[in-house]
């Protein structure tokens, strides 16, 4: 088990610069995600921690140790890459076997800690198989096993389910929970899936462009988003945000009239989550305008409704029926939670 | 009918392209087998003989000695260069170095050069350094001609090896060179196989360099063939009979290097 710090990390490649200063502190035995679209640094992020990148300025520290001159194998880490990276010229065994022969394990023990490893990911009966010969889901549990083969005391994760079709990827997102459970060691786990994010995490930490911007529990980012940013990305579907101003405590925007408590101001965006509004007849209700699309999920249906540049979705009861184009009005539930945002900054007002 | 018309003109052509390419090789399979008095003729009725090959390794010719000076010279030479070569691609493939672009393209230029601008300059360093007519000092030539050669193609299957697979080795454990030991060489193995046969080949039949530098002791097969123009003329059943030994080993080699290289080509590309 272990804690691990940045302290003022930052990361460049000639004139760009991919991480701007920051530091993170990852607790031990935490499951801390790094979420973010692509491109935004969560990788580079891990690979610093791997010892895969150099970091241009800043420490990091590994069990109060700093290793920022350590290579990979001496941080006692393990990772599963996006790609697995497996060794294709090597059965699932020694695949697995590779990390605890460089280790210099016996080969007695070696045999039997491959064993209890296959067992515990359910590769028991591919073992004298090679990488070509195994399905996107056995290969990724092949990457995972030999990261836990050795228990280290990090895990990193880079995208490991990414490859996955989306059935596998929720039956082994549910194992990477239960595994984490089990050995308790410390994991960063980077994705651009919000979805992963929440499930998985004991703390998220959102990033965009290189900086992460809002570092905390999934029930609170989902709550309480930091800034616009963190607002648009977290949720599926993701929260209505409406642009309009704030006069006289009500929040107007075509065809929206909300009660909110803040003093006049234009340039404010108004953000509710789909499933905090109600779709109701009332033609005075706070949000009105023609019904734009019916999408059914199974366990819902996506109403979405048009008033000029207003675009609001809601999740309505999956019976739900209307023709399109028929007028639509939406109410926030009680005890709704209305965010607003300032639309030039993106920061959270009030 | 149009469609017949191409398909029967692009055989034809094939057919002409494989006469005109075969020829002079069934012509000295042939003629190898041939008494001296059948050798001008190009009937393929003649009593065939296995004479030619006696006379070839007996004296005056000797040819063993040459077999053995070019297995000696291609073998060490493959053997010094493949590994250096693999090392030297590894590094050019992998680590972004200052000027990595200009040491390549300088070790490339090498090639460029035409071997018969070099020769004087190699003969005149080696007769100062008393290593005229040795195999190490063919060696060493033949070490400058093929290893920038060898980095070239060996990089190339290299360039094609995703690194993840060598990040998660050294995550699990694996020194950089334990790296390229367990992991690297694996999986560039056809590339590497393919580029050795090739080193050997161009070894195998490396002329000018061999005839300039050597004169009794290192000649190697291609310098003895030149030994069949004699004051009697040109001994054509016997200068076909060694260049049946020197191809029978490169024909063997292209058949096998035919599977392993469309081997190595694709090995990189998938993951």
């Amino acid at each position: 088990m272990a804690e691990v710090r940045l302290v003022d990390i930052e990361k460049r490649y000639g004139n760009f610069l991919a991480v701007p200063k920051q530091s993170l502190t990852i607790h031990d035995g935490e499951f801390l995600v790094l979420l973010g679209p692509s491109g935004c640094g969560k990788t580079t992020t891990m690979r610093m921690i791997a010892g895969l990148e150099d970091i241009t300025s800043g420490d990091i520290m590994i069990k109060g140790e700093r290793v920022n001159d350590k290579p990979p194998k001496d941080r006692d880490i393990a990772m599963v890459f996006q790609n697995y990276g497996l060794y294709p010229h090597m059965t699932v065994r020694q695949n697995i076997e590779y990390p605890l022969k460089l280790r210099g394990m016996p080969k007695a023990d070696r045999k039997d800690r491959v064993r209890e490893t296959a067992e515990k990911v359910e590769l028991d009966a591919l073992l004298e198989r090679r990488p070509s010969e195994l399905s996107g889901g056995q290969r990724q549990r092949v990457a995972l096993a030999r990261a836990i083969v050795r228990t280290p005391s990090i895990f990193l994760m880079d995208e490991p389910l990414s490859n996955l079709d989306a059935k596998l990827r929720v039956t082994m997102r549910a194992e990477l929970k239960h595994l984490h459970h089990e050995l308790g060691v410390t994991t960063v786990y980077v994705t651009h899936d919000q979805m992963e994010a929440m499930t998985l995490a004991s703390r998220v930490a959102v990033m965009r462009e290189g900086k992460i911007v809002q570092l905390d529990t999934p029930k609170k980012i989902y709550a309480e988003p930091a800034d616009l940013f963190v607002a648009g990305f977290i949720g599926s579907p993701s929260m209505n945000l409406i642009d309009g101003a704030v006069k006289g405590g009500v929040f107007r925007a075509d065809g929206v009239e909300v009660s909110v408590d803040l003093a006049d101001r234009d340039g404010v965006v108004l953000g509710i989550r789909p499933e905090e509004l109600d779709i109701t007849q009332d033609a005075k209700a706070a949000i009105s305008g023609k019904l734009y699309a019916l999408e059914l999920t199974g366990e819902s249906t996506l109403v979405t409704l048009r008033n000029g540049p207003s675009s609001v979705c809601a999740r309505g009861h999956a019976d739900f029926e209307a023709d399109i184009n028929s007028p639509c009005h939406l109410a926030p539930k009680d005890g709704a939670r209305i965010h607003l945002f300032d639309r030039a900054t993106g920061e959270r007002l009030g | 009918m149009k469609r017949n018309l191409a398909y029967l003109g692009e055989r034809a052509l094939l057919v002409l392209i494989s006469i005109v390419v075969l020829f002079p090789i069934a012509w000295m399979f042939l003629t190898a087998f041939k008494q001296p008095r059948d050798a001008y003729s190009l009937s393929l009725i003649f009593e065939p003989t296995l004479q030619n090959f006696i006379t070839v390794f007996s004296d005056p010719w000797n040819l063993g000695s040459m077999v053995m000076n070019s297995v000696i010279v291609a073998t060490v030479t493959v053997a010094i260069a493949v590994p250096c070569a693999a090392l030297a691609a590894y590094s050019f493939s992998r680590f972004r170095v200052k000027g990595r672009k200009f040491l390549f393209f300088l070790i490339l230029s090498t090639q460029f050069i035409p071997a018969v601008v070099i020769v004087l300059p190699f003969f005149l360093m080696f007769r100062q350094l008393g290593m005229l007519d040795t195999r190490l000092a063919l060696i060493i030539v033949n070490l400058a001609i093929v290893t920038p050669f060898v980095i070239w193609m060996i990089k190339g299957f290299i360039d094609a090896i995703p690194t993840d697979s060598e990040e998660a080795a050294m995550i699990d454990g694996a020194s950089r060179l334990r790296v390229i030991k367990d992991i690297v060489l694996p999986m560039a193995a056809p590339g590497i196989m393919t580029s050795s046969i090739f080193c050997f080949i161009l070894t195998w039949n490396e002329f000018l360099f061999a005839l300039i530098l050597s004169r009794r002791d290192a000649v190697t097969l291609p310098v003895g063939l030149v030994s069949f123009r004699t004051e009697r003329g040109d001994l054509w059943e016997l200068m076909s009979a060694a260049g049946v030994m020197i191809t029978v080993p490169i024909f063997i080699m292209a058949l096998f290097i035919q599977k392993h290289f469309t081997r190595g080509m694709t090995a990189g590309a998938v993951k």
